[in-house]
């Protein structure tokens, strides 16, 4: 049962004696082989040009999105800005509407207190201060009448610069404000006298917090000494110190990377407001142009995935059809050399056959003439008796060229071909003995030396007699070919490695060129003239070995001679 | 075996036990017979005497029953050679055929059937011997004026 399997898994997996190196799953491999290797060559490519373009867009996405965030700071800026000046232009306006006189009155400035307030909401209150820094009048929640501002930083700045916006401060009502004030220089006298409106910080914090911006982002304004101007989300309260970026020196809106120790990458955006010493500072960590390459992602990556699938299912197709193709090729070449093998035996079988068909006619027309004299006698003469001696020394003629037939016979049988390897347990030397005597008349035909020089201590060897018998006739036959009368053919066997006996033909024949020696064990590689070899000896010699589990190697020289060299286990081994 | 065949034959072939009891049988018959067991002596011994007939074997060692057969008919063309052999090929039959042979007949032979052969071919080198002289019984009579 198990001989069985074996033989089963072995007819499955050689699908051809001579060519039975690789499995019939080489054709799976070779498929396999073909698809990955095409759709790696083909998504390779596919992969980094989506990698690039990925990466490519993503920067444009980021730089896009840094105009937008330049272009945002800006405009939020400029609308700070436009805010202040409207107020600062209406307080201008007051101090040229009015006279010094009519708004030191409470009632006239309360009147235009509630007018302003309307018109501009965000302001707190409004107050006249005198060249002394008192201030004589004040409309608003509190009761600020008569305070003395003289000391005070925006006071003495609007001395200088006849108007002036100051930074965020407490003062007397501890919520943080601004104020605007305005100068007005008193007619025809020393002296002037001061507008002045204070500003919540609630109402530019609008303005400020208006920039489109996400969760974890963050704006807000700080003056040139740093302090924060509004309240922000992660870098503190109003009027502290803000101290995570430096202030750029310069007086352009500026949109930079910025690396912050606390909160890592993140992009600032920078705008100085102009008229004031104030920033507008945008702080972005929430990184929005990386949720548009998200979405790009998503579909690139069901674009690569389906590319593949469609990829490999194509290559499948393509890759089956070729190794069909390639498999229908193989088994179309392997029938053409098993048909080839298949003459290549009957040539040989026909060559044998001629010779033995010599071989024993002789003996035969030998037996013929006995026989044909003895009847001859028999019908000339009745004395039996005289003839008698004359009768027994033909018969023994008659009986010595029967054995001489039967030798042949026998010899015949010892070569009939099987097609399945045998296991023979036999001695090597007595085996090319045999094939020498099969072609001994030849070899006398043409006058040529044949010397044996067979090693007596050989073991015996297991292999397939009849198979390995006809590799060395084959060879001994082509050494024939290849000598000129009186030429010189050698045989010998010797050991190798304790489990290896070396078989050496060697001529003195005409030798193979070099550019012919690595064709000789092809298919149909032949040097005799047309007709006279069919160019298969050697090459299924070669596949003989093989499947014997031996080698076959030659060497030759033009001229001097070619020597086959054939190595065999002493014992055959299933491949 | 009606009538006498009166011929002289040369039997070539290397097996001297079928030389040997060929010749006999055919002496017994009544036919003249030299033997030799190569194609140099054969060559040799037809330079020294007519013969009606020569048996020739196909595969011998040295010089081969074909070489032997084209230098024999080079040297004599009017001789009838049988070839004999052991090799059944068509091929070898037809090259001897090319080559000047009569006969072509496959080992064993029936000895009456060969028999048959030498007496044809000793008829045949007759008649070219005849016309040989006829022709040159013409050229006397052309050549001389009467």
């Amino acid at each position: 049962m198990k001989k069985f399997n074996l033989s089963n898994f072995k007819e499955w997996f050689i699908s051809h004696d001579l060519f039975g190196l690789l499995g019939s799953d080489r054709y799976k491999s070779l498929k396999r082989r073909i698809v990955i290797l095409e759709v790696a060559l083909s998504i390779l490519p596919l992969l980094i040009v989506v990698t690039i373009s990925y990466f490519w867009f993503q920067q444009i996405l980021k730089d896009d999105y840094r105009n937008q965030l330049k272009w945002d700071i800006e405009n939020t800026g400029q609308s700070i800005e436009t805010f202040l000046n409207e107020r600062l232009s209406f307080l201008r306006f007051l101090t040229l509407s009015y006279k010094y006189d009519e708004l030191s009155d409470y009632k006239k400035l309360s009147n235009v207190f509630y007018a302003f307030k309307r018109e501009f909401p965000g302001i707190v209150d409004i107050g006249i201060i005198d060249d002394n820094g008192i201030q004589i009048a004040y409309a608003g929640p509190y009761k600020l009448t008569g305070v003395d501002y003289s000391n005070q930083n925006w006071f003495n700045e609007v001395v200088i610069r006849s108007s002036n916006i100051s930074d965020v401060y407490m003062g007397y009502r501890k919520i943080p404000h601004f104020s605007i004030a305005v100068k007005k220089d008193l007619p025809e006298k020393e002296g002037f006298w001061i507008i002045r409106a204070t500003i919540d910080m609630e109402t530019l914090k609008k303005y400020v917090y208006a920039l489109n911006i996400g969760e974890k982002d963050d704006s807000f304004i700080i003056n040139k000494d740093g302090i924060l101007q509004t309240d922000t989300r992660f870098h503190g309260k109003a009027l502290n110190k803000y101290i995570e970026t430096p202030i750029p020196s310069n007086e352009q809106t500026l949109v930079k990377e910025c690396d912050i120790k606390v909160h890592g990458h993140q992009i600032c955006g920078y705008s100085p407001i102009k008229n004031t010493d104030w920033f507008l500072i945008t702080v972005i960590r929430s990184t929005p142009y990386a949720r548009i390459p998200g979405i790009f992602r998503n579909e690139l990556f069901f674009i690569i995935i389906f590319s593949i699938l469609l990829n490999t299912f194509i290559t499948t197709v393509i890759a089956q059809a070729i190794v069909n193709k390639i498999k229908q090729t193989d088994m179309e070449r392997e029938e053409a050399i098993a048909s080839c093998e298949h003459a290549g035996k009957m040539a040989s079988i026909g060559r044998l056959a001629s010779g033995v068909a010599h071989e024993i006619n002789n003996p035969l027309a030998i037996i013929n003439e006995k026989a044909g004299l003895m009847k001859d006698i028999l019908e000339s003469s009745d004395d039996l008796q005289k003839n008698k001696y004359k009768f027994l020394s033909l018969l023994n003629g008659i009986f010595d060229s029967i054995t001489r037939a039967r030798t042949i016979t026998h010899r015949l049988l010892g070569f009939s071909r099987r097609m399945d390897l045998s296991h023979d347990l036999f001695d090597l030397n007595e085996a090319i003995k045999e094939v020498v005597s099969f072609i001994d008349k030849e070899i006398q035909f043409r006058n040529i030396n044949l010397v044996l020089n067979l090693s007596p201590e050989l073991p015996r060897i297991e292999t397939d007699k009849g198979q390995l018998q006809q590799v060395i006739l084959n060879i001994i036959n082509n050494a024939i070919d290849a000598v000129e009368e009186d030429g010189r053919i050698e045989v010998i066997t010797e050991m190798r490695d304790n489990n290896k006996i070396r078989i050496i033909i060697s001529d003195n024949g005409i030798g193979i060129p070099k550019d012919k020696i690595k064709h000789i064990f092809e298919p149909f590689y032949t040097t005799k003239e047309k007709g006279k070899g069919t160019g298969l000896g050697l090459s299924i010699s070669y596949g003989i070995i093989q499947k014997l589990g031996g080698n076959i190697s030659v060497e030759s020289e033009v001229g001097k001679g070619t020597t086959f060299s054939i190595d065999m286990p002493l014992k055959y081994e299933a491949i | 075996m009606a009538e006498e065949l009166n011929a002289n034959v040369l039997l070539v072939d290397d097996e001297e036990q079928f030389l040997k009891v060929f010749s006999q049988r055919l002496e017994g018959r009544g036919l003249k017979v030299d033997t030799s067991t190569s194609g140099e002596e054969a060559i040799n011994k037809v330079k020294g005497k007519e013969f009606d007939a020569i048996v020739l074997d196909l595969a011998m060692p040295g010089m081969s029953g074909i070489e032997t057969l084209k230098k024999i008919k080079a040297e004599n063309p009017d001789l009838q050679i049988i070839m004999l052999t052991g090799h059944g090929s068509i091929d070898k039959g037809v090259e001897a055929i090319k080559a000047g042979a009569i006969d072509f007949m496959e080992k064993p032979a029936d000895l009456n059937k060969i028999m048959e052969k030498i007496a044809e071919a000793k008829h045949k080198r007759f008649v070219i011997v005849e016309k040989k002289h006829e022709e040159h019984i013409k050229e006397i009579i052309q050549s001389k004026a009467w």
